[in-house]
């Protein structure tokens, strides 16, 4: 009897044992880990970075036109269920602009994940064996590019409150910069980029890039970027030197340019911007002033287009539609000549080389089927008409309010309701104080 | 290892003398209960010996037992008997005594170990089937629950068609993983997981632009379970009495055994119910004046003007609706059907059922279907060797509506809240619904073409074998196996079509997901009870253990819908996830468990444990248990006539809480552009070192039983620790990651539960049972490594959780504090909770049977008026309450941003959660019918509360942390049913 115990026994013991021996680890089912691209990644997997970095700029991108839109007065964004598109951006009552609320968390989140994905990749082309060091430069520059311009969109959020640009290492971020550090931050990233496309091979696939993807184009895009950035930093010289070296052209299209694109393919996203005429409930409506400010037969009226019947919400009211993106596949554009144009008319005004400036000022002018500038020719007049005509000329493409910042005009922005307030930046999100 | 080596030894040790042969005699008899009755199944054992029998459906049985030999006698609902064999004793007539105080009810202690609840350490809950399908049955099997476990927090999430419901088990276990308990049924883990079917790609509830989310309100899967096949169920509140079921035991176990197979003459049943199914309660809609509606125009004078124009034109055509009645104030027809055969000889014996349950919503369109099989099959394949196969087929169907919360106007709820009485949302007469101008969705139009439906088929099998492996007369040594599987497929299925008003971008979605499942889980164990003599009974148990998960989620997103087709192949867009989840947990354990002169048990265990999800999947954790009770009554100097039974008892156990699939990893996922594949780092850190987190408790408390066993009370205090919780900590999100899994501190609960059981009445004419339940649970965070963010809900403006060191882990925070501050405005934990279950019978045929439930104290986040007052359709919204005199609609919208206050309420309760009366006839008009029950009962029938929405009991969030938050949910329902049942 005791035998036949020990033999249950045995039995039980071994079969423990063979448990104890097939330890499991299934690994990651569902996605690669980042330590995968790290180890000398391939050309395939680099372009999988290149690819999810440009995807990824498109993250919350609608949030961000809606925030800057709806502050500068551009644009109204009403919502069924999200009153702080009224009350917190626009200021109603008592209301200020919340440091852990969506529209600040959300779109500055989404902005770092690309300067993430933009530190992969250039830390997986350096690690990589399998390309040659001129395409290892296009990779890095190309990184280093995109992650200067998602660095801006963050700033012109917070401003003077600056922004964190040290993030390479999650576990030691660097501290949060001012506006004028980051600032130049931002635009240093951009020349090192400049230099890293001297002599690069790009060789990756850039949807809404076309005309700019390869190591010429792509430096003119940087330079855009930089003129940009310059404009910011008024170093206007600098802005013109960067606009000769950019695509810039003072008879082209105003739709050359680079941009974000949009599809119904798998994984892909539709425009958020996009809203068709004539909603209820989730609506982007111009801001009255846009229609009523406007000079007669400027064809750009045609950006926000009459609705059959006014909306409003909160006593605020709107008879026109924003009707710049107009279909769930139009592409937002990131930077194109007509504002490359009009960043060339402040620099001249600002080096005080008027004719030039009325020059490209009336470029705009004609084109949109109005009469050529007829008024005085001055500094300040000229800087008024300029901010106009980025006014329309850049309609809800994010723009105005970071204009009016600039040149401390933000009190001349319409009040709707006797308590709105015009926020003059977003404060850090809580989590990154 | 070492430990099971030692403890094996031990085993050897005990394992001791022959069976002696002595002399035989038979024994025959009948038992009956105080009415004369027959109790069939009746348990009769020889003292120290595993040699028994049962009674058949006439009480009888016969026995062959060794002269001299001690007879115990047991059933279900006793007390137990002994009777002492003596020579002229050769046929008996035993009366059984009702166990009111269920001193003698067996309950589970180990994975294959049980006693008697007057030797038990721990408090363990119990459900029978009476308590639980017999008053007022409600839709499904987790609605069942409610309100009748004593230390628990159960909370139903939505009233839409197939539940979804929310268990917790002495306060919150866990901030972000499982708060649930573990299902066992007939030995299988049954998965209880919930699966989103990708409404957040409509609703944008979540922002973000992500298709599925926690707001999707999924049904549990525990509600597939049939509570008709369900003969008892206990529950292991906390790791004291958990601790055996290791790493998936921290939120608790629920151990469900179905109905078994009765000896003796097949007995056929037949039950029918009817019943109908409403809203418990309308919240009401704002009546509109030709004022009110111009003054939804604002400052907008033309708009203002035009809005006046058309409340009268509507006003004068006899126009002005009551929508929310419209929608919500319909009637749904609902019936049930259940079949069950039960048989068998003394080899075999089995039970089938066949049940089809079909409802009506009161959202039209809405509904509930579940169609169940089950086969349980017992067979002594000689006398030492049974074996055991429960086998259950369901397929089930819920048609859910779209409710909750939503950012894009979409669902019922919000639409009706931005849709004022005067709009016209009826279809023309060629059936064209109009747009909605007030919202972005036409809830009527809406609720005509849209689906939402989950339906699934699943298959769940358990084997029990029982061996003894070798017998003497002090020493019995078995070897049980336990296991099976549990696989289901759920296809979920939602449909918006083209002709939808929000469907002008999209032009009709189709959202198609199907997910597979299995779960598979055995133990395998020896278990050696040993009586070397009367004083001394040791049962000694080990053995090892595993389970596995594998899940497999498809979901496909087609949008630009070829109009009346739904498959996705019919669409100009299609997007695709996919999302798996595998795990392996395997450990072993032992246990010992003494009871010396039948009044103290001790008890000691230990099990280990590793896991796949584990950053070591390795590494084995180890969760001891040991518990002690004293029955002070069976000791020789109790001599007190008052008090029949006084128990002391004292309990100690650790389990533990594995991370979620994928936590240690830092993933790349897909972003994809142009065609062309995209990788982009995860906004969710991975966390290589992650670790269970791990619950210790510690529980005491007595026993009493007073005045011959018909009154009984109970007392219990807990206090148990989680260590190491698991969070999704907030990281900067400038490092790229926005969350990151970590174990983030510590938190305390404790609590008390009071039961009292008794039998005030007991005439021949009148029987009343009554138990009355008191418990309540206080928790603490006790270390935080992270600073407190908000977690839950929508941030501080409008209420949220926050853990914080040194509060309670569900306090609710918001906006107003004096200063600017941050003030705390509630607790979703209840101040307390009681119920009381009564059931008295009139002449032995009358049964009234009824639940009470209160929960006192313990908050809501209401959102739902607020939608309302933006809507500015809220019933209230004209009333002045307010000191400044306006409208009380706009005083709550100026309060928005300056306080949260208004939207944390108290959701109390006084619920009459099931009422139910039942005639049993005794005079049966032919001769092959054996019985005949007719029964009406109301389920949630009246509700006592001051709570200001649909019902205190939702949860936007589904199953989670954060419970309580109400946005405008689908209603919760209430129902009358008639019941017949027709015997064999």
């Amino acid at each position: 009897m005791k035998r036949t115990l020990d033999l249950y026994i045995i039995f039980l013991i071994s079969l423990s044992f063979t448990f104890t021996a097939c330890k499991k680890e299934y690994g990651n089912l569902n996605n690669p880990t980042v330590e995968d691209f790290l180890l000398n990644a391939s050309r395939d997997q680099l372009n999988n970075l290149v690819i999810g970095t440009a995807s990824g700029m498109r993250n919350n991108l609608g949030l961000y036109l809606d925030n800057v839109g709806v502050i500068g007065r551009e644009i109204y964004r009403f919502s069924g269920a999200e009153p702080r598109y009224t009350t917190d951006l626009l200021g109603a009552g008592s209301s200020t602009l919340g440091n852990n609320n969506f529209y600040i968390t959300n779109p500055w989140a989404a902005r770092y994940r690309v300067v993430k994905n933009c530190n992969t990749l250039i830390e997986s082309a350096t690690g990589s064996s399998s390309i040659s060091a001129a395409e290892k430069s296009g990779y890095i520059g190309f990184a280093r590019t995109i992650k200067a311009y998602q660095l801006l969109l963050n700033l012109n959020l917070t401003d003077s409150n600056g922004i964190r640009v040290d993030v390479a290492d999650p576990a030691k971020l660097g501290s949060i910069v001012d506006l004028n550090t980051a600032l130049t931050d931002i635009s240093n990233l951009l020349d090192s980029a400049k230099t890293d496309f001297a002599g690069a091979t790009v060789s990756f696939p850039l949807p809404g890039f076309d005309g700019f993807n390869d190591a010429a184009g792509l430096l003119e895009f940087n330079r855009a970027l930089a003129a940009r950035v310059a404009i910011y930093r008024q170093q206007w010289s600098d802005a013109l030197t960067d606009l000769n070296e950019s695509f810039f052209d003072l008879n082209g299209d105003f739709y050359i340019g680079l941009s974000h694109v949009f599809g119904t393919g798998s994984g892909d996203q539709l425009n958020p911007a996009f809203f068709p005429q004539n909603q209820n409930g989730e609506v982007r409506l111009a801001h009255p002033s846009f229609a009523a400010d406007i000079e007669a037969n400027d064809d750009r009226i045609g950006k926000a287009t009459l609705r059959n019947a006014p909306a409003s919400n909160s006593g605020l009211s709107s008879n026109r539609d924003v009707w710049v993106y107009t279909s769930s596949t139009a592409p937002i554009y990131i930077i194109r000549n007509e504002e490359l144009i009009l960043i060339y008319a402040e620099a001249k005004i600002q080096t005080n080389q008027l004719p030039d400036a009325v020059a490209a000022l009336n470029r705009i002018r004609v084109s949109h089927n109005l009469a050529p500038y007829g008024g005085a020719v001055t500094q300040n007049a000229l800087i008024t008409e300029m901010l106009n005509q980025r006014r329309y000329s850049l309609f809800a493409e994010g723009h105005r309010w970071i204009d009016m910042r600039r040149y401390n005009l933000l009190s001349q922005l319409p009040i709707d309701r006797p308590e709105d307030d015009v926020w003059t930046e977003f404060p850090l999100p809580l989590t990154e104080q | 290892m070492r430990n099971l080596l030692l403890y094996m030894a031990i085993l050897i040790g005990v394992a001791s003398p022959q069976w002696l042969v002595a002399q035989e005699k038979t024994i025959t008899g009948r038992i009956v209960d105080a009415n004369g009755n027959p109790v069939a199944a009746t348990s009769i054992f020889v003292v120290q010996t595993s040699h028994g029998t049962t009674t058949d459906a006439e009480g009888r049985f016969k026995i062959n037992v060794p002269a001299n030999a001690t007879l115990t006698i047991t059933a279900t609902g006793f007390k137990s008997q002994t009777i002492k064999v003596t020579e002229n004793l050769n046929d008996v007539q035993v009366k059984l005594e009702e166990d009111v105080t269920k001193l003698d009810e067996i309950v589970v202690t180990g994975l294959a170990t049980s006693v008697k609840r007057r030797n038990l350490a721990n408090s363990v809950a119990t459900i029978s089937a009476k308590e639980l399908n017999g008053i007022a049955p409600p839709q499904t099997f987790d609605a069942a629950l409610e309100g009748k476990i004593p230390g628990a927090y159960t909370n139903m999430n939505t009233g839409a068609p197939g539940g979804g419901m929310s268990v917790k088990l002495r306060g919150v276990t866990s901030v972000y993983g499982t708060t649930q308990p573990l299902y066992v049924v007939d030995g299988v883990f049954m998965d209880n997981s919930t699966t989103s079917a990708g409404l957040n790609f409509v609703t944008n509830a979540q922002g973000g632009g992500s298709i599925t989310s926690n707001q999707d309100n999924p049904s549990n899967r525990i509600s597939d379970l049939r509570p008709e096949d369900v003969e008892n169920i206990e529950i292991l509140k906390g790791a004291s009495a958990a601790a055996i079921y290791g790493s998936k035991a921290a939120a608790g176990v629920v151990i469900i055994t179905t109905k078994r197979g009765k000896q003796g003459r097949t007995k056929i049943s037949i039950s029918q119910d009817l019943g109908f199914v409403k809203a418990r309660k309308l919240i009401g809609v704002r009546t509109f004046t030709a004022d009110r509606a111009a003054s939804l125009g604002g400052t907008d004078t033309a708009l203002s003007a035009a809005l006046r124009d058309q409340f009268l034109q509507a006003e004068a055509a006899g126009h002005i609706y009551d929508y929310e009645k419209e929608i919500y104030g319909n009637t749904g027809f609902a019936r049930n059907t259940v079949l069950s055969i039960n048989g068998g000889t003394d080899k075999t014996d089995f039970y089938f059922s066949a049940a089809q349950k079909d409802e009506q919503g009161i959202v039209k369109n809405t509904g509930f279907r579940n169609t169940s099989l089950r086969l349980n099959v017992d067979h002594k394949i000689n006398d030492n060797i049974k074996i055991g196969v429960s086998t259950n087929y369901i397929n089930g169907s819920n048609d859910r509506g779209l409710t909750g919360n939503d950012n894009a106007g979409v669902t019922f709820g919000i639409a009706l809240a931005f849709t004022p009485s005067f709009a016209e949302l009826h279809p023309d007469s060629k059936g064209n619904f109009p747009n909605n101008p007030f919202s972005a969705s036409n809830p009527l139009q809406t609720i005509a073409l849209m689906r939402n439906n989950e339906s699934i088929n699943r298959f769940l099998t358990g084997i029990n074998i029982d061996a003894i492996l070798h017998r003497s007369r002090t020493s019995l040594t078995r070897f049980v196996a336990r296991g099976g599987f549990d696989f289901y497929h759920l296809a979920t299925d939602a449909q918006f079509p083209a002709a939808l008003q929000f469907q002008t971008v999209n032009k009709g979605t189709s959202l198609q997901g199907s997910t597979q499942n299995l779960n598979t889980n055995f133990i395998l164990s020896l278990v050696n009870t040993l009586n070397p003599n009367e004083k001394l009974s040791l049962i000694t148990s080990a053995g090892i253990t595993q389970e596995t998960g594998d899940y497999d989620n498809l979901l496909n997103v087609a949008t630009q819908v070829i109009a009346g087709q739904s498959n996705v192949n019919q669409a100009g867009a299609l997007t695709a996830t996919q999302f798996r989840a595998k795990f392996q947990n395997s450990g072993f354990f032992a246990q010992e468990e003494a009871t010396l002169i039948d009044a103290i048990t001790l008890t000691g265990g230990i099990r280990f444990d590793r896991s796949s999800n584990n950053g070591d999947a390795g590494k084995y954790y180890a969760y001891p248990k040991a518990g002690l009770s004293w029955n002070l009554s069976k000791m020789d100097f109790w001599k007190s006539n008052l008090i029949d039974n006084l128990k002391l008892r004292a309990a100690y156990g650790q389990a533990s809480n594995v991370p979620a699939y994928g936590s240690k990893f830092t993933s790349m996922v897909v972003s994809n552009m142009a065609g062309y594949p995209g990788s982009i780092v995860d906004v969710q850190q991975g966390e290589p070192g992650i670790k269970p987190e791990r619950q210790t408790e510690l529980e005491a408390g007595f026993d009493v039983s007073l005045l011959n066993g018909r009154l009984g009370f109970e007392f219990t205090y807990y206090r148990k620790y989680i260590y190491d919780f698991l969070m999704q900590n907030n990281l900067q999100p400038s490092s790229g990651f926005t969350t990151q899994w970590l174990n983030a501190g510590d938190l305390r609960n404790q609590g008390v539960e009071i039961g009292l059981n008794a039998q005030p009445v007991s005439t021949r004419k009148i029987r009343w049972n009554t138990s009355v339940n008191f418990w309540l649970n206080r928790s603490l965070v006790t270390r935080l490594t992270i600073p407190p963010v908000p977690q839950g809900a929508f941030g501080l403006v409008i209420g949220a959780f926050q853990i914080e060191q040194g509060k309670s882990a569900t306090q609710i925070l918001g906006i107003g504090g004096p200063g600017g501050s941050i003030a705390t405005w509630g607790d979703q934990e209840p101040r307390f909770q009681m119920n009381t279950y009564n059931e008295i019978t009139f002449f032995n045929k009358l049964s009234l049977r009824f639940l009470i439930h209160w929960k006192k104290g313990g908050d809501n986040i209401n959102l739902t008026n607020l939608q309302s007052d933006f809507g500015q359709t809220s019933v209230d919204f004209d009333k002045v309450t307010n000191k400044q005199g306006i409208p009380d609609g706009y005083y709550r919208l100026s309060q928005i941003g300056v306080t949260a206050q208004q939207f944390v309420q108290d959701a109390s309760y006084l619920r009459f959660r099931e009422i139910g009366l039942y005639y049993s006839f005794t005079k049966l008009p032919v001769r092959y019918v054996t019985g005949l029950r007719l029964g009406v009962s109301l389920n949630n029938y009246f509700t006592i509360t001051k709570y200001k929405s649909y019902d205190p009991e939702v949860s936007n969030f589904g199953t989670g942390f954060s419970t309580g938050v109400d946005v405008d949910p689908y209603p919760a329902t209430k129902r009358a049913d008639f019941h017949i049942t027709i015997d064999f």
